[in-house]
C-alpha cells in the first residue's frame, strides 16, 4: 500500500518522463546479459533458417543435396528457371487474383455485416457473434469433402461448373475468411464514436449512406487489416487449393507442391528452385507484413487468431 | 480466466452533458429512444437463461412491442446487410457441416460419391469401424500430444521474447520485425524449407554430423514425430510473443515503480509482479494455439507428404488420406466428426471465456 502511494507520488515529480535513463531502469525487466542471450537466441533461431532459404536458392541442387550452408557456387539462375518449369507464373497470377479478390469482397461484406452486428440489437444478436468466433475454428479438414460434394453436386444438378475453376477456390476462401475478417471490424466498429453517426442520421444519412459515408472513412485501418487476413487466408491455403484446382487454375502453393512430387523419380530434386520458388511465394506476403505491421499485430491481438 | 487481450477495445464514449449545444436537443431524443431497445435487448439476454420469459418467447415480446414506442435503432434496423455475408457462411459452412454429419452415416466410396444422395445408410457402422478398427485413436493420441508438446515449448520461448523485447533498446523494431518472420511466412512455405533442411544429407545431418552426432532419419520413422514438433514449434512461438507482448503492455507503469522502490530482484519481479498480468492472454494463446495445432494440415501435408508416415499421422491428414487417398470418403466424414468432438472442448472454453460484447453496450452479457 505504501510502495503505491509513494509510486503515485513520484509519478508526479517532473523528472519522471516517458524514455528517461531512470524510467528505463524502472521499467527494466531483465539483466543486459540474459536480455542479450535471449535476444541473440531468438534472432538465430529465426534467421539462420532464412538465410538459409536465400543461400540454397542460389547454390546448385547437389549443393545442397549434401548439406551446404554456404554454396560453394553461386547462380541466380533458379529465379530465371522457376516460372517455366512448374509453372510458378500462372500459380502465382492465379493466387494473386483468387486472394486479391477474396480481400476486397470480404472486408466488404465484413463491414457491412459487422457494422449492423455492432450498432444495432436483433434477436440472435449474441449468437451470431459467439458463431462468428466458433465458425474460426472449424477444421478445414472437415470441411473439404462436404464442400467438394456441394461443388460437384452444383454441376451435376444447376450446371453450374465450380470444381476446377478460380470461381470455386474464391467463393470458398471468402466464407472461410468472413468469419475472422467480420471479428476484426466488430472490433474495430466498437471503437468508433456514435456521435458523427446521429449527426448524419440527422442530416438525414440512410443506413446506407451511413454505412458508405461515415463508417468506411473511418474504418480504413479496420478494412486493411480484415482484407489482409483474408488475403492471407487464400494465399496459404494448400488443402482446397490441392483438392480444387487443375493445372490451370492451381495456386502458388500447390505449384510449390509439384517440386515435390517431382523428387520421387530418384534423381536430385530441383532442390536450389524449391527454395527459389519458396522465396518467391513468401516475398508478397512479408512484404505486406511489414508495410502493415503495426495495424496487423493490433487486429491480431484483437481478434485473438491467427 | 481473463481476457485481457479484449480489454483494450475502446468503448464509444456515450453522449453526455458536454454535447455542443445545437445538439443537445436532438441527441437527447435519440438517447431516450435508443433506451427502449436497450432495455428489450437485456430482457432477452436474460431470459433464456433465467427462464423468467412467461410462455413462449415471441409472442410475449409482439405483444409488448406496440405499446412503446419503437426506438430509432429499431425502427430501420438494416438488418437486409447481414444476409450476403450470413447467406455465404449459412451455405458454404453450416450447409457442408451438416452435409458432412449426414455423410458420416452412409456408405461412401469412389462410386457412391457421384450419387450420394441415394448411397446406402449405414448408421454407426463407420463410427464403430473409425473407433475400433482405424488408426484413428492412434491419431487422436498423435495430434493431441503433439499439440500439447509443441504448446509447452512454445510458451516459454514467446514469454522470453516478449519480457525482452518490452523494453526500449536501440534496434527494438527491427528486433520485434525479425520475431515476426517464422509467423509470416505462408505454412507450405515453411514446411518446404525445413522439409529440403532435413533431407538426409541436408544442412541439418552436416551440421549435427560436424559435432559428432548421427541424427537418424528426420522424415521417415519414428523421429518424424519430433520433427513435426520442432518445425511446429519454430512456426508458432510469434504467436504466444504477440499475445503476451499485449499482455505485458498492461501492465501499469506504478507497478514496476512499485516493485523498484521495494527493491525487488528483476527474478522476483517477473515472478510476482509481471506474470500474473500474463496469464489472461497466455490462457488465451494456450487455447487459440492448441486450437491451430491440432487444426493444422499444411504443416504435416507439405512436410511429409501423403501417405504420411505412421507416426506423423495426425488427425488432418488422416482424415485427407482416407477420402482422397483411399476414397472411403463416409469413414472419412465420420473421422472428420471426431475431430470435431475434439476440437468442440478447447472451442467451448474459449467461447466462454471471450467476451462478445462491451460492458457498455446495451445488451451485452461477460
Amino acid at each position: 500500500m505504501t510502495a503505491t502511494a509513494t509510486a503515485e507520488r513520484t509519478g508526479a515529480a517532473p523528472s519522471f518522463r516517458p524514455g528517461s535513463k531512470r524510467q528505463h531502469e524502472v521499467t527494466r525487466l531483465l539483466p543486459g546479459p540474459l536480455l542479450a542471450c535471449i535476444l541473440v537466441f531468438l534472432c538465430a533461431l529465426v534467421l539462420i533458417p532464412v538465410a538459409y532459404i536465400f543461400l540454397a536458392s542460389v547454390n546448385s541442387d547437389i549443393g545442397v543435396a549434401n548439406g551446404e550452408f554456404v554454396p560453394s557456387t553461386f547462380s541466380l539462375e533458379n529465379y530465371g528457371k522457376i516460372w517455366s518449369s512448374v509453372g510458378l507464373a500462372t500459380g502465382l497470377a492465379n493466387s494473386v487474383a483468387v486472394a486479391g479478390m477474396t480481400a476486397v469482397v470480404s472486408a466488404a461484406l465484413s463491414i457491412a455485416t459487422a457494422y449492423v452486428l455492432v450498432r444495432y440489437q436483433f434477436r440472435g444478436r449474441l449468437t451470431a457473434l459467439r458463431g462468428l468466433l466458433a465458425l474460426q475454428s472449424v477444421p478445414g479438414t472437415l470441411m473439404v469433402l462436404p464442400v467438394f460434394v456441394l461443388f460437384s453436386s452444383s454441376a451435376s444438378y444447376l450446371g453450374i461448373q465450380v470444381i476446377g475453376t478460380q470461381w470455386g477456390l474464391f467463393i470458398t476462401y471468402l466464407t472461410f475468411a468472413m468469419p475472422f475478417s467480420t471479428w476484426v471490424m466488430v472490433t474495430y466498429l466498437r471503437g468508433l464514436p456514435r456521435e458523427l453517426e446521429e449527426a448524419a442520421r440527422i442530416d438525414g444519412a440512410s443506413n446506407v449512406g451511413v454505412l458508405v459515408r461515415i463508417i468506411l472513412p473511418l474504418s480504413w485501418p479496420g478494412i486493411v487489416v480484415s482484407g489482409i487476413f483474408a488475403f492471407l487466408l487464400g494465399w496459404n491455403d494448400v488443402l482446397f487449393a490441392s483438392v480444387m484446382t487443375r493445372p490451370e487454375s492451381q495456386t502458388a502453393a500447390v505449384a510449390l507442391q509439384v517440386f515435390g512430387a517431382s523428387q520421387e523419380g530418384g534423381a536430385i530434386p530441383l532442390y536450389g528452385q524449391m527454395m527459389a520458388a519458396s522465396l518467391v511465394c513468401a516475398a508478397p506476403v512479408v512484404i505486406l507484413y511489414l508495410i502493415f505491421q503495426r495495424y496487423l499485430v493490433g487486429g491480431l491481438t484483437a481478434g485473438g487468431v491467427k | 480466466m481473463t481476457t485481457d487481450s479484449f480489454k483494450d477495445l475502446r468503448t464509444a464514449p456515450r453522449p453526455s452533458a458536454g454535447t455542443p449545444a445545437p445538439m443537445a436537443g436532438p441527441a437527447q431524443a435519440g438517447r431516450v429512444a435508443t433506451a427502449g431497445p436497450a432495455q428489450a435487448g437485456r430482457v432477452q439476454a436474460a431470459g433464456p437463461g433465467a427462464g423468467a420469459n412467461p410462455g413462449p418467447d415471441g409472442p410475449a415480446r409482439l405483444n409488448r412491442r406496440p405499446a412503446r414506442r419503437k426506438g430509432l435503432s429499431e425502427r430501420n434496423r438494416p438488418l437486409w446487410m447481414l444476409i450476403p455475408g450470413g447467406l455465404l457462411m449459412f451455405v458454404i459452412i453450416v450447409v457442408p457441416l451438416l452435409l458432412g454429419i449426414f455423410m458420416s452415416t452412409l456408405s461412401l466410396d469412389q462410386y457412391t460419391l457421384r450419387k450420394w444422395v441415394s448411397a446406402p445408410f449405414i448408421g454407426v457402422e463407420n463410427f464403430v469401424e473409425a473407433l475400433t478398427s482405424s488408426p484413428l485413436l492412434h491419431s487422436v493420441w498423435l495430434s493431441v500430444s503433439y499439440s500439447l508438446i509443441a504448446m509447452v515449448v512454445t510458451l516459454p520461448l514467446g514469454i522470453a521474447a516478449a519480457v525482452a523485447t518490452q523494453n526500449s533498446f536501440r534496434g527494438r523494431a527491427v528486433v520485434r520485425s525479425i520475431f515476426l518472420v517464422p509467423y509470416v511466412l505462408p505454412s507450405f512455405v515453411v514446411a518446404t524449407v525445413w522439409r529440403t533442411m532435413f533431407q538426409p544429407d541436408g544442412v541439418i545431418d552436416s551440421a549435427l554430423g560436424s559435432v559428432g552426432i548421427d541424427a537418424g532419419l528426420w522424415l521417415n520413422g519414428p523421429q518424424t514425430f519430433w520433427t513435426l514438433v520442432l518445425v511446429q514449434i519454430w512456426a508458432s512461438w510469434p504467436f504466444i510473443y504477440l499475445l503476451a507482448l499485449s499482455g505485458l503492455q498492461s501492465v501499469d507503469h506504478e507497478v514496476h515503480e512499485a516493485s523498484a522502490l521495494d527493491g525487488a530482484l528483476w527474478w522476483n519481479k517477473l515472478r510476482y509482479v509481471v506474470f500474473p498480468y500474463l496469464k489472461g492472454p497466455l490462457a488465451l494463446a494456450f487455447l487459440i494455439g492448441m486450437l491451430h495445432h491440432i487444426n493444422n494440415f499444411t504443416l504435416p501435408f507439405v512436410l511429409f507428404g501423403v501417405p504420411a508416415p505412421a507416426d506423423v499421422e495426425v488427425l488432418p491428414i488422416l482424415t485427407y488420406v482416407t477420402s482422397f487417398q483411399s476414397f472411403r470418403f463416409g469413414l472419412s466424414a465420420a473421422m472428420a466428426f471426431v475431430s470435431l468432438v475434439l476440437i468442440a472442448i478447447p472451442l467451448f472454453i474459449y467461447l466462454r471465456a471471450v467476451k462478445l460484447d462491451d460492458a457498455e453496450t446495451p445488451g451485452g452479457k461477460k
